[in-house]
């Protein structure tokens, strides 16, 4: 993204803003998506280890992130100048082409016995209260099956350290009980689902 | 759930379960999310869960107004919209509508340019900032833990001043602990600290009413065992406070009923968590309780209807029976398989006799399905009222001419 987003892309962007609110556009968001490629994917399955992908995220989710790096809640050196010059049916766009995108699983070495640990500690926890079973996520909660590794691992350490941004303080809740052991297990978990 | 609890777990949480089955079924577990908190091992299938809130407002087009049904003489149209999220509402000194809103963390002014209305933005990236409230040229901002103002605020929409602390040290627990923002007629700033939980004992220093000065100073708690009451109003010719509580969840279809309150003086107990609607013990925390020592609801307002606003009508556009009444704006339930709510509904208090509750405005919700929340209410200065509609992003205004 960072060869990418120029500032010609970013102007470009800007330009199709404008257009009135109505419903979500797939086409558009297609075309919005191409400064995102370069890191998460033109299918929005990315390939880099620590950046996560974003196809079949619920629409409610991928565009509550973008808000939130918008307005400043959540913080990214890429992502928050990027948010920028989104308008909200930008966002609505993006958020549903992402969606309608079929998942695959990120590569990720991982430990059966870790695995094993992780699903035990996901029912301890309450995951599929809100992830939906198979965590596979729904309306403004994110799909965590077979998601990138290191992402995973970022995400739930900073939620256990209550520095990850939170919608409504959910997510820090729920990790305050985890040890540093249980967060691996649960990402181990989470990385190994295919979510099929 | 089978997927992924072992089957070892599984029997383990049935044999819990059997032994003990009044208590909830996560009890040998960690915490579940708090929504969630409470319900019982009998419910545990229930597909039930709290409305998600759209991350943008409503188009213009989207918005049914033509569905909202009102009384006789009544007429209701949109009066502003794009504005993600708008909760409660404040008029500055000079006509400007200051708007909160909560997981939009963002705080809007309202101007009125030649009959369009302009919307700005004068504070964003905030912690669930629900209350407003506004006084001598300055607005105040209730968030999560922390009390801030901005004063001179209308003159500067375009440039809003920092935001100052005046009282920062209130708990920071997120579930209820977004607040309604109000000043009595004793010029206190009143405030709630709702219960950390769905149903808990709660802290000491939680499930109230509570009020400080202006200045930040001699905090002290109003009203107890308040579950969470984020709307409320004092009489405009009594002065005293009634207020409007959301009762706990997974109880039931029916009960308990959210109540509508009057806190004529300070330091009574309003039952939460021992009894709910004034009447029903609660099944795991009542033992050993008894409803009849805390202050009776003066109306159970319906099952989960999530009262929010609470407004008394002082204007004069409306019908003179109108005065004194109180709008109570009810955002709707998730806590029910029958969607029950999504209105506002009217209050005339009678002396020697049980107030008076009727519907006011109802149509946000449309067979099973709903298109906006109503949240709270506003009287404008012509004795028009604003209604705001948090799940769609908009205000609607209410006139009426005979």
């Amino acid at each position: 993204m960072r060869s990418l987003v120029g500032a010609s892309i970013v102007l470009a962007l800007a330009a199709t803003i404008g257009s009135p609110a109505s419903a979500a556009d797939l086409d558009a968001g297609r075309r919005k998506s191409e400064p995102c490629a370069a890191c998460h994917g033109g299918d929005g399955n990315s390939t880099i280890p620590g950046t996560p992908s974003l196809a079949g995220q619920p629409v409610y989710f991928t565009h509550w992130q973008l808000i939130k790096y918008r307005d400043g809640r959540r913080k990214d050196p890429l992502m928050s100048p990027f948010a920028q010059s989104l308008s909200d049916t930008d966002m609505a766009d993006l958020a549903a082409f992402y969606e309608a995108q079929r998942p695959r699983q990120r590569p990720a070495k991982i430990d059966g016995a870790k695995v094993a640990a992780g699903r035990e500690l996901a029912a301890l926890h309450h995951c599929t209260s809100c992830h939906k079973p198979g965590l596979v996520g729904q309306q403004q909660v994110p799909r965590l099956a077979g998601q990138d590794f290191d992402y995973l691992l970022k995400l739930l350490r900073g939620f256990k350290a209550k520095t990850a941004s939170d919608l409504d303080g959910t997510m820090t809740m729920a990790a305050q009980p985890l040890q540093e052991q249980d967060v691996l297990n649960l990402v181990h978990f989470m990385a190994s689902l295919d979510g099929e | 759930m089978s997927r992924i609890i072992p089957a070892s777990l599984t029997a383990a949480l049935v044999i819990g379960l059997a032994l003990a089955p009044l208590a909830p079924a996560q009890q040998a577990k960690e915490p579940p999310p708090p929504w969630k908190q409470g319900q019982p091992a009998s419910m545990a299938d229930s597909m039930l869960a709290p409305i998600p809130q759209p991350p943008a407002p409503a188009a213009p087009g989207e918005l049914q107004v033509d569905k909202i049904k009102l009384p006789p003489g009544f007429k209701v149209s949109v009066w502003a919209s794009g504005i993600a999220n708008a909760r409660a509402m404040t008029w500055g000194d000079k006509g400007t509508l200051f708007v909160s809103s909560r997981v939009a963390g963002q705080v809007y002014a309202v101007v009125d340019k030649g009959g369009q209305r302009e919307v700005k933005v004068i504070a964003k990236g905030l912690n669930l900032p629900n209350g407003v409230a506004f006084k001598d040229g300055t607005l105040y901002i209730a968030e999560i833990s922390r009390i801030t103002k901005m004063p001179g605020i209308e003159s500067k929409l375009d440039n809003p001043p920092a935001m100052e602390v005046v009282y920062d040290i209130l708990p920071r627990d997120l579930p209820h602990g977004w607040k309604y923002l109000a000043f009595g007629p004793d010029g206190k700033l009143y405030f709630n600290i709702g219960a950390p939980c769905n149903i808990c004992i709660p802290p000491d220093t939680h499930a109230n009413i509570s009020r400080i000065n202006p200045d930040g100073t001699g905090f002290e708690y109003f009203a107890h065992g308040v579950r969470n009451s984020v709307g409320f109003d004092w009489h405009p010719v009594t002065k005293e406070l009634y207020f409007a509580t959301h009762a706990r969840d997974w109880l039931g279809e029916d009960v308990p009923s959210d109540r509508f309150d009057i806190a004529a003086k300070k330091g009574l107990h309003f039952g939460f968590p021992y009894c709910h609607q004034g009447d029903i013990p609660d099944p795991e925390f009542g033992k050993g309780r008894s409803c009849s020592e805390f202050a009776a609801p003066l109306i159970k307002t319906g099952p989960h209807v999530a009262g929010n606003g609470v407004e008394f009508y002082t204007g004069s556009m409306f019908p003179a029976e109108y005065k004194n009444r109180a709008f109570l704006a009810q955002r709707g339930s998730w806590n029910r398989t029958q969607k029950i709510g999504f209105r506002v509904m009217m209050v005339t208090l009678r002396t020697g006799d049980v107030p008076k509750y009727e519907p006011f405005a109802e149509g946000w919700l449309q067979g099973d399905k709903i298109w906006g929340r109503p949240v709270y209410t506003k009287q404008m200065k012509d004795g028009s009222l604003l209604i705001a509609d948090d799940y769609a992003g908009a205000i609607y205004r209410v006139t009426y001419s005979r």
